[in-house]
């Protein structure tokens, strides 16, 4: 525990020797806070005029402005968490300095949640500007509680599943640039594949002739993979659980997807003990 | 202190260590001796638990390096070829890292770090940023993240590499100092090194040990210099190489 906090320790503050901290936060804040003023001057022409928008009274302020400037936060951080995990295992790599690392006596798991909570405190640095946001915008307008926490909660675990992706890729490459690359393509798809899941029709057009035993095979396995399709974007799990609505499959979604990338990172890291040809 | 047993590394198909065997005894300074790519740093990586071996058991005061490698880390101070270092740290901050990850409680730390400091000369030092360090401070910052907490056993990969014959000097003695409480293990292929620091060598060519003895045996007394012996045994061994591939 202690080793874990060490490595932690040393990890976050990392961030802010280099430039690269003060680069991500910069930035967030700099979109987050434009996306903020964009979305509550929207909301206000709303409900100023509900008609010219196409709604018959005032719309609902979690539903209109709270919940999609919450998860605009979580996408934006997925932009950005490539910038904060590519470095974490692939540049120990990269510099040597993982030869010191791996024979300083820590175990695996100290070295993986150390690296992992490093990265989990910048993004908790980084909803701090969200607070700021939420501590204005309440001054104007009570914020119901349940719709706040879980709101909050949502970016939280959302931006813990792509720390947990981007920590296993930087644990399988050696140059950062490879690392930040392939998490935000990773990131990337797992976000668009929503759309091609939306496009697909509900039920595998198989021809009419086909005998009805290949037909109903070819439509389960269609289904199978159409449900995976659907549930896979990162995103598609916040849009509710933002407005206060929480499933255990949401939140699930989140938790199982961080401790399987966790789990493959120990595992990549846990691969140098394999012993060679024998 | 040290027991390497049958020691064999593969990379691929190529055995860059193949059957290695040597013992170095508590407060002793071991040379190890060789050309490039002999097989010197991996012996060196497998024997402080960042490289597993392929065939073979390396134990440092009686923990096997594959079974327990948390027990012999606890008692290893590593040097890796090259001194990596975390650049952006200052040398404080990143020395006090060392000792907690260490296990050196946070009372005894700044103790510790002071000590493995004016140790190794850094007490000027302290509050530079490691990226603007000369090489010859560098290998000092390297020495002493391994010295860092006393551990019975230093491994120094090529810790003379790269400095000015100055530096190699002082280096060398404080070396030749560490050997009265530590046992060292050194890997180097500057032979006047070996025959000022160490008191055993082994001469390892090809991944596999061509000699091991003492100083004094190998030179006959001063009768030889190191390097006739080095290149008598190198020799030796490639025609022993050369003659055993054609016999098969």
């Amino acid at each position: 525990m202690k080793n874990i906090w060490a490595v932690c320790k040393r990890e976050f503050t990392s961030y802010f020797t280099t430039p690269i901290g003060y680069v991500v936060v910069g930035v967030f804040a700099l979109i987050s806070g434009l996306a903020f003023v964009l979305s509550l001057l929207t909301y206000v022409k709303m409900s100023v005029e509900p008609a010219a928008y196409g709604y018959t009274s005032v719309p609902d302020f979690g539903e209109t402005f709270l919940s999609p400037y919450l998860v605009f936060n979580g996408i934006l951080i997925m932009f950005l968490s490539p910038l904060m995990t590519m470095r974490l295992l692939a540049e120990e790599r990269h510099r040597g300095t993982i030869e010191l690392l791996l024979t300083y006596p820590l175990r695996d798991r100290e070295i993986v949640f150390g690296k992992y909570l490093a990265s989990v405190g910048m993004l908790l640095v980084m909803m701090c500007v969200i607070a700021v946001h939420l501590t204005v915008v309440g001054r104007f307008a009570p914020l119901e509680p349940a719709v706040l926490v879980f709101g909050v909660l949502t970016v939280v675990l959302m931006g813990m599943a792509f720390l947990s992706m981007g920590l296993f890729v930087s644990a399988v490459t050696r140059s950062q640039i490879t690392s930040g690359t392939l998490t935000f393509g990773v990131n990337l798809v797992m976000y668009v594949v929503g759309n091609i899941g939306e496009k697909l029709p509900k039920t595998y057009p198989a021809p009419e002739a086909w005998p009805e035993a290949v037909r109903s095979a070819l439509g389960g396995v269609y289904a199978l993979f159409r449900g995976l399709i659907m549930e896979l974007p990162l995103d598609a799990h916040a849009k509710d659980m933002a407005l206060g609505v929480v499933r255990p499959k949401d939140v699930g979604y989140y938790l199982l997807f961080t401790a399987f990338f966790l789990f493959l990172t120990f595992r990549a890291l846990e691969s140098r003990h394999w012993r060679g040809k024998s | 202190m040290i027991d390497v047993d049958g020691l064999t590394k593969y990379y691929g198909t190529i055995a860059a260590i193949d059957n290695v065997s040597f013992h170095v005894g508590k407060g002793e300074i071991m040379g190890f001796l060789g050309p490039n790519g002999a097989g010197k740093s991996t012996t060196m990586r497998v024997l402080t638990g960042f490289a597993p071996a392929s065939k073979g058991t390396a134990e440092v005061d009686g923990f096997e390096v594959h079974e327990e490698p948390i027990e012999v880390k606890r008692r290893v101070g590593y040097l890796p070829e090259n001194v990596p270092l975390y650049e952006e740290m200052v040398v404080r901050a990143f020395l006090s890292y060392v000792a907690e990850v260490k296990g050196i409680g946070r009372s005894k730390r700044r103790a510790e770090v002071d000590r493995v400091m004016e140790r190794c000369g850094l007490t000027a030092m302290a509050n530079r940023i490691i990226g603007h360090l000369s090489k010859g401070y560098r290998q000092r910052v390297g020495l002493a993240q391994a010295l860092v907490g006393s551990p019975p056993v230093l491994v120094l990969d090529e810790p003379t590499v790269g400095l000015d014959p100055r530096q190699i000097v002082e280096i060398r003695h404080m070396i030749r100092e560490l050997g009265r409480e530590h046992t060292v293990l050194l890997s180097t292929h500057i032979l006047p090194e070996v025959s000022m620091v160490c008191d055993r060598v082994i001469i390892i060519n090809q991944g596999r040990i061509a000699a091991e003895d003492t100083m004094e045996n190998l030179t006959r007394d001063g009768s030889r210099t190191l390097e006739e012996v080095f290149m008598e045994v190198v020799a030796k061994d490639e025609a022993f190489v050369d003659a055993s591939a054609a016999g098969e």
